[in-house]
């Protein structure tokens, strides 16, 4: 609802009423050059997940940067539709989509662009069948496999090639592949104990590829790995999509992946000092995030987040550290997504002010 | 912002497009006429000697001008008088005092520090059309502040905010701020109205418990209005209290505004309290995943829960609880003949843990009647943080 403020670009960072989101676009080209550089005349490509950033500008910008599919992913129907109204020309809503009307809603888009949508049950199957029957379009269907998150997705080979041979043998679908999304049980920056991790949590899928091959149907998308896995789930041969997405913002849950900056962070002020040793900044929960825990600061040693509620953040300041009312903080997240979904800008900067500002588009698109 | 589908007054509200912040009309009037209740026979109008202390609704945590009317039409305990800086709401941030005053709200406290430049001429500016009270916890603050009322050829009415132990903010009680209020008494173009602390919630049940409590937590706030007015200066407001602790404040002599928000919406943390009063705001969210007998997966995440502080509860499935909350996807678990009750497009009930978090993702209410939709609520501050 915030329809008011658009910093002019050029405006100096400091004078930035806060809090707001700010966006290092020094750091963001950076994240977007290493999966364009890593994915750039390789077998597999990105599909970068949209749902971090839920912006049609930042979707395109690293389209064009390359190492794409020249699409991208979206959690939602409403995700998708922002993503296909800005001018993606191929999108993939990786959850499944079962009520009628927004079955409907999906295979109306598949007019305007390439749809994809993630199954994992046969009753959907055809439910989306006689939506785009009767809407006279095709929409690709992906299975989604189930590899150790504990939520959607077959569990097992079976029902997965029983669920493959049913949407191929459906009007209206064209089987496309599999997906699965999955976890770092435990991070490591170690390239070695990813690429293990990586293969022995996607190795169900490779399972039901084979099986599905076997059973004489093509597979044409492998879509699998994440940020955590860009570079070892894109080296299996089998793979032909990624879908990261937390590589664009970062956070600080994802600080054992160096190659990544971090590139989205809340400018906050101090608004009170109360006592020696004690600032409180107008930033909180609803601002940053609380799900993983209190934001990091950056840049300023000697200042740490010690407490969070809805709309402060409580810091402790080392002795000799000056830090008063009126001075900015720059605070990095946990999660970056539950940062982004808050907001209803992203304010680029670059050598310290205003580069432009991005209407975060699909910020609430939850259906 | 939300895109919601648009759907016709009368729809049934599990026919909702989902996720759908949903807010139940009856039960806000219930808990609004219980709540209220508590400070029968003060508010406008009620003899002085027994005004006792009245309701400022926190409007922050909802965020919509629709829910305010409804408590500012509260039967008890509300002050609307015209040119007078009583009752009125109280807000959390200038962004969203902005947008109340535009919505037509007038006194407004902002229960926050305005420090930086800009925003002082921000409030200076909303103080032109609307009657602002500041909160001020820092004598350079209070300067600024008077310097810029001062050139803006204005003036401002100002609250002393305490810290009386929760530690976001606030000067310390007792002589600091003895000291700061008189640096608001003298400065030109301030008008000092009071001091306002946050006790934060009382998390108990039990009543004696829950006054004691409270009343050691507002004691140095009221040493501290006894120091005022030893020192001459005149407090014309004391605001402190919240939905944990209402019937207790509203009977502590010296109290005059009770800064209560979560009553007419309720969530988890404060129901766990308050058993008297109902959760109105819950999110309709929609199975779409049944992988496994003892497993079901809903549309809405955290990034429409807001589960940050608690999980939400899941409400009318015996044996169903919500256990996790990934992005987009609620995960249930299911025992018993929850197993069989839950198919995919099945409409379940998430009562939020965090009211303002939940609130924070959405931008409008789906407020229902008896069952069926009676309109799109704005949530008019979202995202008005600045």
């Amino acid at each position: 609802m915030d329809q008011l403020y658009r910093p002019q670009p050029g405006t100096p960072l400091e004078d930035l009423d806060t809090p707001c989101l700010i966006l290092d676009m020094d750091s963001l080209d950076h994240n977007m050059d290493v999966m364009a550089e890593f994915y750039e005349g390789r077998h597999s490509k990105l599909r970068g997940h949209s749902k971090n950033h839920k912006t049609p500008a930042i979707a395109l910008r690293q389209i064009r940067r390359g190492g794409t599919v020249g699409g991208v992913c979206a959690a939602k129907v409403a995700e998708a539709e922002v993503m296909v109204h800005g001018g993606v020309p191929s999108v993939f809503v990786t959850s499944e989509v079962v009520d009628p009307a927004k079955i409907d809603r999906l295979c109306a888009l598949a007019n305007q662009a390439e749809i994809l949508v993630a199954c994992d049950s046969q009753e959907n199957a055809r439910n989306i069948s006689r939506a785009a029957s009767a809407q006279g379009v095709e929409v690709g269907i992906v299975i989604e496999q189930e590899t150790g998150l504990v939520r959607c997705g077959v569990q097992e080979v079976e029902p997965g090639v029983a669920l493959a041979k049913l949407v191929d043998a459906l009007p209206g679908l064209v089987f496309k592949g599999i997906m699965s999304h999955q976890m770092m049980s435990e991070p490591s920056s170690d390239r070695e104990d990813r690429a293990t991790e990586a293969h022995r949590l996607i190795q169900p899928v490779l399972d039901l590829r084979e099986a599905v091959l076997a059973a004489g149907l093509p597979v044409e998308i492998v879509s699998t790995g994440e940020t955590w896995s860009y570079d070892v789930a894109g080296e299996m041969p089998e793979v032909t999509e990624v879908q990261g997405g937390s590589y664009l913002v970062m956070e600080t849950g994802y600080e054992y992946m160096p190659d990544f900056q971090f590139a989205g962070k809340i400018l906050s002020t101090i608004v009170s000092a109360p006592k020696p040793g004690v600032a409180i900044g107008d930033a909180g929960a609803r601002a940053v995030g609380g799900l993983k825990g209190l934001p990091r600061v950056e840049g300023r040693p000697g200042v740490e987040a010690v407490d969070m509620d809805t709309d402060r953040t409580v810091f402790h300041v080392e002795d000799g550290v000056q830090l008063g009312i009126g001075d900015q903080v720059t605070l990095i997240p946990g999660q970056q997504d539950a940062m982004v979904s808050r907001w209803d800008r992203f304010i680029g900067i670059r050598n310290g002010v205003v580069e432009v500002v991005w209407d975060i588009q699909a910020r609430g698109c939850h259906n | 912002m939300e895109r919601p589908i648009f759907q016709p007054v009368g729809t049934p509200v599990e026919e909702l497009d989902t996720p759908a912040l949903v807010v139940d009309l009856g039960v806000v009037e219930r808990n609004i006429s219980t709540f209220h209740n508590a400070f029968r026979g003060t508010g406008y109008g009620a003899e002085p000697a027994n005004a006792g202390a009245q309701v400022r609704p926190h409007v922050s945590c909802h965020g919509c001008p629709e829910i305010a009317r409804l408590q500012l039409a509260a039967d008890n305990g509300i002050v609307c008088a015209p040119d007078s800086n009583l009752g009125g709401i109280a807000v959390g941030s200038l962004g969203e005092a902005e947008v109340f005053a535009g919505a037509g709200f007038d006194s407004i406290v902002i229960a926050d520090r305005i420090v930086t430049p800009g925003k002082i001429r921000r409030l200076l500016a909303l103080a032109r059309q609307v009657s602002v009270t500041v909160t001020v916890d820092d004598a350079n603050n209070v300067h600024l502040i008077s310097e810029a009322a001062v050139d803006a050829e204005s003036s401002l009415d100002v609250l002393v905010e305490v810290d009386i132990g929760r530690g976001f903010g606030g000067v310390t009680s007792g002589p600091s701020a003895l000291e700061l209020a008189r640096a608001v008494h003298q400065a030109p173009a301030l008008r000092f109205q009071g001091i306002s602390g946050d006790e934060g919630p009382v998390s108990t049940t039990d009543a004696s418990e829950r006054e004691a409590e409270t009343r050691r937590r507002l004691q140095p706030l009221l040493d501290t209005l006894s120091l005022l007015e030893g020192a001459g200066i005149g407090v014309s407001a004391i605001c402190s209290g919240n939905t944990t602790n209402y019937e207790v404040v509203a009977g502590i002599p010296g109290i005059t505004e009770v800064l209560a928000g979560i009553y007419p919406l309720m969530d988890m943390q404060t129901l766990a309290v308050r058993p008297e009063l109902e959760p109105a705001a819950k999110v309709l969210a929609t199975v779409i995943s049944h992988p496994v007998p003892e497993r079901a997966v809903v549309d809405a995440g955290h990034k429409t829960m807001g589960p940050d502080f608690g999980v939400p509860t899941l409400a009318g499935v015996p044996g169903a609880i919500a256990t996790r909350f990934s992005a987009e996807h609620g995960i249930l678990e299911l025992d018993g003949s929850a197993r069989e009750q839950l198919a995919p497009n099945d409409k379940v009930s998430l009562i939020p843990f965090n009211l303002a978090l939940c609130v924070n993702q959405f931008d409008y209410f789906r407020a229902v009647r008896n069952g069926r939709l009676v309109g799109y609520w704005p949530i008019a501050t979202r995202g008005r943080l600045d």
